[in-house]
């Protein structure tokens, strides 16, 4: 224990792997309904099962200690391989090992060394203060008094909760109860924790204190972390890695500054002109993606061009150039590139698919 | 030790929540004695008109009965299949199937905790019942003694036999049906619509074969004092073996079906 600083936790060594997942899989069988008397009839005595897959074997190793982003539009099966990991599901095939179990035996060994917290589900009891029911919690737990006081002073502190516990957990607000939440689900100090869209529905100020506090969190407990997130700004400031997965398949494992390069298949110039040369025809060294009419203006150009085109640009404007940039697309745009299906190498989408 | 500081400590959440919702309890306290009230005030009605007894049990037999019956349920009902259905169809089981304490635990520190704050004032309404109508106790000392020990076994009976009607959630997504017929069944063969002693001979035995009786009406019998002890003993012999039988059944439903939980939602 390093005391407060460590918020209670025990380091780990680093740079061993916690999770490790092998051709993960796994299919819900969704029973199939159909309309009209006959076919209602008909499924009253052989109902008909359709197999969803929502993982679709992927393999993936995280080591002690990193924040690892999950990546994937609704649906693509990132809810489902945490929940795997934490144990709440069956897969249908492939294996995992998390701290060395096996997640969804749930022993409860390894129940008390991770954490899977949801940004839209309450565990507290909504009746009594949420100090009552961290006191709960620490029996379940069986956390030695000294690790609780540590950690229940850490978390109050990083998350500013000294007024909130002690009111019965309805009479809170969403972001409130968030950060309620986040410390029930941190007492025991977990070693993996999994954050399914920690930030879900929280304004924007809130969302950044979230984070923060993951980031936090991470820093002195040395905890890994798996996040999910909808907001890209969450993946950014928190995640190095991010694991980009897509109609249950692994689409990307790697950087996040890398991810651009892989998967948008140009940069961006950004241009300042002086008077005048605002209205010159700039087509030419790509697509023309934003013009404010004063002068600042984006264009796209082939990865692979880009230096020459630039090169260009800046012979071609001479002194009319006032400040050049050449950039990755924002995270964004690739991301939603990726997602909407488009293969690389593809036209680049006019409307920049900006949020 | 761990479980029984996580007891006490689940226990004592357990009766802060229950603080705030005092009106509530005792509603449903009130609602769970009504029947046993109206069959007993049927019954009156019945053995006035027949002259003061029906098959030899007297307005004070039927008095004892049904206050016993009211008695017993209030100690020996869960509502935990209810309540689970919302559980596993709103995911809210996932938090606490991820926690290292088995979620039958909550359950059974709901259960406890509810009658523990309902049983005082379920006692004086009793008394009253009691008084009012004269009502004919057999009940000696050792009556009193194994009453304790059947009716600790009757409750678990009912709790472990609801938790394996509510694992059928995992499967099923409505599974009222499930619990009407239960319902219906305790109506007719626990011994609510009448002592089992003046039912149909073959309703009698069937009633003997199946576990409802052992859940209400057969404490009620030792409660009342009518039961024999060779009866009280065969009493207390079949809650053993049902509750056997039904904590085996409810360790392989509780494995399946927790294989098959999809966590939707959560």
């Amino acid at each position: 224990m390093l005391g407060g600083s460590s918020l209670g936790y025990s380091r780990g060594p680093m740079n061993d792997t916690v999770v490790s997942v092998r051709g993960l899989e796994k299919t819900y069988k969704v029973h199939e309904r159909e309309t009209g008397v006959g076919a209602t009839v008909r499924s009253f005595f052989n109902r008909k099962f359709k197999d969803v897959p929502a993982v679709g074997g992927i393999d993936f190793r995280i080591a002690r200690g990193e924040i690892v982003g999950f990546l994937g539009p609704n649906g693509a099966g990132k809810t489902t391989t945490l929940k795997m990991l934490s144990g709440l599901l069956y897969p249908t095939g492939g294996e995992a090992h998390v701290l060395g179990y096996t997640p969804w035996k749930r022993d409860y060994a390894f129940l008390r060394r991770i954490a899977l917290l949801m940004g839209n589900r309450t565990q507290l009891v909504w009746d009594i203060p949420a100090a009552d029911s961290f006191l709960v919690l620490k029996q379940i737990y069986a956390i030695p008094d000294a690790d609780y006081r540590t950690r229940l002073d850490g978390l109050i502190e990083l998350l500013e909760l000294q007024s909130l516990i002690h009111k019965p957990v309805r009479q809170l607000s969403l972001g409130e109860r968030m950060k309620v939440e986040f410390a029930a689900g941190l007492l025991h100090g977990p070693e993996v924790v999994f954050l399914d869209e920690p930030t879900l529905g929280l304004d924007v100020s809130m969302q950044a204190r979230i984070r923060t506090f993951v980031s936090e969190l991470n820093r002195r407990s040395g905890a890994t972390i798996l996040l999910t997130s909808h907001y890209m700004d969450d993946i950014v400031a928190l995640c190095k890695r991010v694991i980009v997965i897509h109609h249950g398949k692994l689409l990307y494992d790697g950087a996040l500054a890398d991810l651009a390069e892989r998967m948008a298949p140009y940069k961006v110039v950004g241009a300042t002109l002086r008077d005048g040369a605002a209205r010159a025809d700039l087509s030419t060294y790509g697509e023309v993606t934003s013009n404010d009419g004063a002068g600042r203006v984006k264009i796209r150009v082939p990865r692979a061009e880009a230096p020459a085109r630039t090169a260009r640009l800046v012979a071609e404007l001479g002194d009319a150039l006032a400040d050049l940039s050449l950039e990755d697309p924002p995270i964004e745009d690739v991301i939603d590139r990726v997602f909407s299906g488009e293969q690389v190498g593809a036209a680049p989408d006019p409307e920049g698919a900006v949020r | 030790m761990t479980l029984v500081s996580t007891y006490k400590a689940l226990l004592l959440a357990g009766f802060q929540q229950m603080a705030q919702y005092r009106i509530q309890s005792l509603l449903w306290m009130l609602f769970a004695i009504i029947r046993p009230v109206i069959f007993l005030a049927a019954w009156i009605a019945i053995a006035t008109a027949q002259g003061g007894s029906v098959a030899g049990y007297t307005v004070g037999d039927f008095a004892a009965y049904y206050v016993c019956l009211a008695w017993v349920s209030q100690l020996v009902m869960a509502w935990n299949s209810q309540e689970f259905e919302w559980e596993v169809n709103q995911g809210r089981l996932s938090a606490k199937l991820l926690r290292p304490l088995h979620p039958i635990h909550y359950s059974v520190i709901d259960n406890i905790v509810y009658k523990l704050t309902t049983l005082p004032v379920l006692a004086v309404i009793l008394v009253i019942i009691s008084v009012a109508f004269n009502a004919h106790y057999s009940t000696q000392l050792w009556h009193v003694v194994v009453f304790v020990p059947s009716v600790i076994l009757a409750a678990a009976l009912f709790f472990v036999f609801g938790y394996i009607i509510a694992c059928l959630a995992f499967w099923a997504t409505r599974m009222r049906t499930a619990n009407t017929l239960w319902q219906r069944a305790s109506f007719i063969f626990a011994g609510q619509i009448a002592p089992i002693a003046l039912m149909p001979g073959w309703l009698q035995a069937m009633a003997y074969g199946l576990p409802f009786w052992y859940m209400q009406g057969a404490p009620t019998e030792i409660l009342q004092g009518t039961a024999t002890p060779e009866r009280a003993l065969s009493i207390l012999a079949g809650q053993a073996v049902w509750l056997i039988v039904c904590c085996a059944v409810f360790r392989v439903v509780w494995r399946r079906g927790v294989r098959a939980y999809s966590a939707v939602g959560a």
